[in-house]
């Protein structure tokens, strides 16, 4: 018995892939590549494969995690080797390794905050964006409304924006950089964000790209005391 | 503009993308013909098409050819499209399907006809073959659909009547040529392969009477092709896989085709005879290279009667040994009301978990004999007791109502017969007399050419939605889930199943009217259609509810499947006086 992490990534060609479906290609995956899969006990057994906080549909990410019990303990190195040989274009298990013996469970309930890069392509003012970034971030509150969720709500992001930032201006547009909350305790969609900034509509194509998982954002909000989720210990230590 | 910057726009982007596991990138410049295959439906549904992935797997086997996949765009991604003047394009290269040599578009059934013509529309093809130039595709046909072809012969080039696996290389050759009137003219020389130009259709009077009659030398008959040895025919074991949920996400393998049951309102039975069975050798090492391939974590056993395969319980026992302890599932999708079946069933319930269904179709015994279904009450309340004694609780039975020779007591004998199998099995069941549910699910009966009823007129509309009411006063309860089809649906596939080449013009003026997607209940709309009919001088009921005499020429006379019109007519004859008794 053994539990194996593993870091991939969601690249351009799978990034419009629902959460839902990228577990059930992952699981195919892991059947195609014969995996020693731990299987659920029952009527209808599965392999017990969990996944990190979900990327929104459309984006790609370098930092998704997983999570998947085997019935052997293989060396993670040979697992990403063999289901990197089974996965489709552009998804790709980057590192993989044990979770430590004194863990029974994954941890990734912890990730609380995620970086994303978001590249906004087409007719834009960088000198006006950095303003409305300013703006953004000097606000007490930013209010979104949220149709799509039972009951429709409104709901203040603000506390959930821990930092944003307008990276230069390139010849195509420009890239944005924010680490957002995310996860049980509320958190706010990189969507959002860019419609906050009066980005979004019109015929600019917006990129998502996730570059990191945190945790640690729970107890202090505002105070960053962040650990990245790495290989080496899970959440590791290190203000960010 | 390319389809890319829609997706965010659209509902379930992933249907629109490709790299799916095992779909095939092929490089255009190094074959000799280009083809694009389209299932004129749902990603969703295309995809859990059998003949596409067979189409698709010969034609890239090959080393000359090459094939791409296209479905229709769902009405979201089709506004997209039309709206920036993105033509529609294939998954694999997105490369414009008028770009193609080929475009081969499956004929499912009826009620996807308006989505033919969307299709070819949305990649700027001409809609009619008579206005296709030397720059546009080939545009084929083939499928389920083509027994009947009149009703589309306007808007195909060729049709391919019958199976597919052997003649898909033949047309591959004649794609080949390139010149237009060089490849039509090889395509008619196929056996089995009807080019609608080169025939005329004459009518007498209205509704299906009337016939085609070849000109300049094309031959009377299109006599349908079928392969001879289905354990040898070529099976694709890489099937895609898709990214998102299909229909049938799952292994299927095809154990059977073709059924020697002989239910007279069944087309299938006779487009697709003889039976014919894979051998468990075969489907064995079928179904470990398809496990191995994809990954998928069931195996659908695909039939018309999967009990019928006379190795069915060595094949199972097999399948569940060799899978079961790697958590893959078998399933059987077609089943017969009998012990046989449930025993079978319970076999692979040690696996996983599945609803058990039964097609009783009729109530009386006289009905059910006048049908040819061979079935008893008491092989029915045999497997219900099976089914029951061994843990599911749960049915679901098929019947349908306007058959031939119907009376009121036949309708009011299916309530009768649900009440009693709902006191039966909560006496089998006791304690847990509260978790059953037998759902009944109630279709009208659709004449359908090359069967027995082609002769018979579908019953009207208010008279089977009279039936229905009946039914649902009688199938009251709690254990009874009771769910039917909308008549004016049946009504239309009737007319357009038994249609002439006429109905091509309202299927066109359906679509001109907006009509698309017409298999979904949300998007059909009856009053559109009955206003096409209309519009094309035609009258809907003609078509549906008319009964023909034996006498009467049929449009669909000049396609030849397995039984000719005097074996049908007996059938029919047969069918009445047993329907009198």
């Amino acid at each position: 018995m053994a539990q194996i992490i593993c870091r991939y990534r969601k690249g351009e060609q799978v990034r419009w892939i629902s959460h839902l479906d990228l577990k059930r290609t992952l699981e195919r995956a892991m059947r195609r590549a014969q995996l020693p899969l731990l299987l659920s006990q029952g009527h209808n057994p599965h392999p017990k494969l969990s996944l990190g906080p979900p990327l929104p549909l459309g984006a790609t990410g370098d930092a998704e995690l997983l999570a998947v019990h085997l019935t052997e303990a293989l060396d993670p190195e040979e697992v990403k080797e063999r289901l990197n040989e089974q996965l489709p274009p552009s998804l790709e298990i980057v590192e993989a390794w044990r979770l430590p013996r004194h863990k029974k469970k994954e941890t990734f309930g912890q990730i609380d905050v995620a970086q994303y890069r978001v590249s906004v392509q087409g007719e834009v003012d960088p000198g006006e964006v950095r303003g409305r970034v300013e703006a953004l971030l000097a606000s007490e509150e930013l209010v979104v409304h949220r149709g799509g969720e039972r009951p429709e709500r409104t709901v203040d992001v603000r506390p959930f924006v821990l930092s944003l930032a307008a990276a230069g201006a390139k010849e195509w547009g420009l890239e944005l950089d924010m680490r957002l909350r995310t996860g049980s305790h509320g958190g706010v969609r990189p969507q959002e964000v860019v419609a906050l900034l009066g980005l979004d509509g019109g015929d600019r194509r917006i990129i998502y790209h996730r570059i990191g998982l945190y945790a640690g954002a729970q107890a202090a909000p505002r105070k960053r005391a962040l650990r990245r989720w790495t290989r080496s210990r899970g959440p590791t230590q290190g203000r960010e | 503009m390319d389809v890319e910057s829609l997706l965010p726009r659209v509902i379930k982007p992933a249907r629109y993308t490709d790299g799916e596991w095992n779909a095939v990138h092929k490089d255009a410049a190094g074959v000799r013909a280009r083809f694009a295959l389209v299932y004129p439906d749902s990603y969703e549904l295309g995809m859990s098409h059998l003949g596409l992935h067979i189409l698709y797997h010969i034609l890239n086997s090959h080393p000359d050819f090459l094939a791409e996949r296209a479905f229709a765009p769902w009405p979201d991604m089709e506004r997209q499209l039309r709206d920036r003047g993105i033509p529609l394009t294939s998954l694999e290269s997105q490369s414009p399907l008028r770009e193609f040599d080929a475009v081969g578009i499956t004929l499912p059934y009826e009620l996807t006809y308006t989505n033919i013509l969307n299709v070819l529309d949305l990649a700027g093809i001409p809609l009619r073959s008579a206005d296709r130039g030397p720059e546009d595709p080939l545009v084929i046909g083939g499928g389920p659909g083509a027994v009947n072809p009149e009703p589309m012969a306007d808007f195909f080039d060729a049709i391919l009547v019958g199976e597919g696996e052997d003649a898909i290389l033949e047309i591959a050759e004649a794609v080949v040529l390139r010149d237009r009137e060089a490849a039509l003219a090889r395509l008619a020389e196929i056996s089995g392969v009807y080019v609608p130009a080169q025939y005329h259709a004459s009518f007498d009077g209205p509704g299906p009477r009337g016939s085609v009659a070849p000109r300049n030398g094309a031959p009377a008959q299109i006599v349908r092709r079928f392969i001879s040895d289905l354990d040898e025919a070529p099976f694709p074991t890489r099937q895609i896989v898709p990214f998102v949920d299909t229909v049938y996400s799952r292994v299927t393998l095809e154990i059977m085709r073709g059924c020697a049951r002989g239910c007279r309102f069944c087309q299938a039975g006779t487009a697709y005879r003889p039976r014919r069975e894979r051998s468990v050798e075969t489907l064995l090492r079928q179904a470990e290279e398809a496990v191995a391939a994809t990954g998928y974590d069931e195996i659908s056993l695909l039939a018309f009667t999967s009990v019928d395969h006379r190795d069915i319980e060595s094949l199972v026992s097999e399948l569940v040994e060799r899978f079961g302890s790697r958590g893959v599932g078998v399933a059987l999708p077609s089943l017969r009301a009998d012990a046989f079946s449930v025993a079978l069933a319970n076999k692979i319930q040690q696996v996983r978990k599945s609803g058990l269904t039964f097609a009783p179709e009729a109530a009386t015994p006289r009905l059910r004999r006048a049908i040819r279904k061979q079935l008893t009450e008491d092989d029915l309340f045999a497997a219900a007791d099976a089914a029951f004694s061994s843990g599911w609780t749960r049915l679901k039975l098929y019947f349908m109502i306007g058959l031939p020779t119907e009376r009121e007591e036949d309708v009011e004998a299916i309530g009768d017969l649900v009440q009693r199998l709902v006191a039966f099995g909560r006496g089998v069941l006791g304690s847990r007399a509260g978790r059953l549910r037998i759902g009944v699910s109630v279709t009208s009966f659709v004449p359908k050419p090359h069967t027995p009823f082609q002769w018979m007129g579908q019953e009207d509309r208010d008279s089977l939605a009279h039936k229905q009411r009946l039914l649902q006063r009688s199938l009251r309860g709690r254990a009874i889930k009771l769910s039917w089809a909308d008549p004016d649906v049946s009504a239309l596939e009737a007319a357009i199943s038994r249609g002439d080449r006429r109905v091509g013009r309202a299927i066109e003026r359906a679509w001109g009217l907006g009509a698309v997607f017409d298999a979904w209940g949300e998007h059909f709309d009856f009053v559109q259609w009955q206003q096409a009919f209309r519009d094309a001088d035609l009258q809907l009921e003609d078509y549906a509810n008319s009964h023909l005499d034996f006498s009467d020429a049929l449009p669909w006379g000049h396609i030849a499947c397995s039984l000719d019109n005097d074996a049908l007519r007996e059938e029919a004859e047969r069918a009445l006086s047993q329907g009198e008794a």
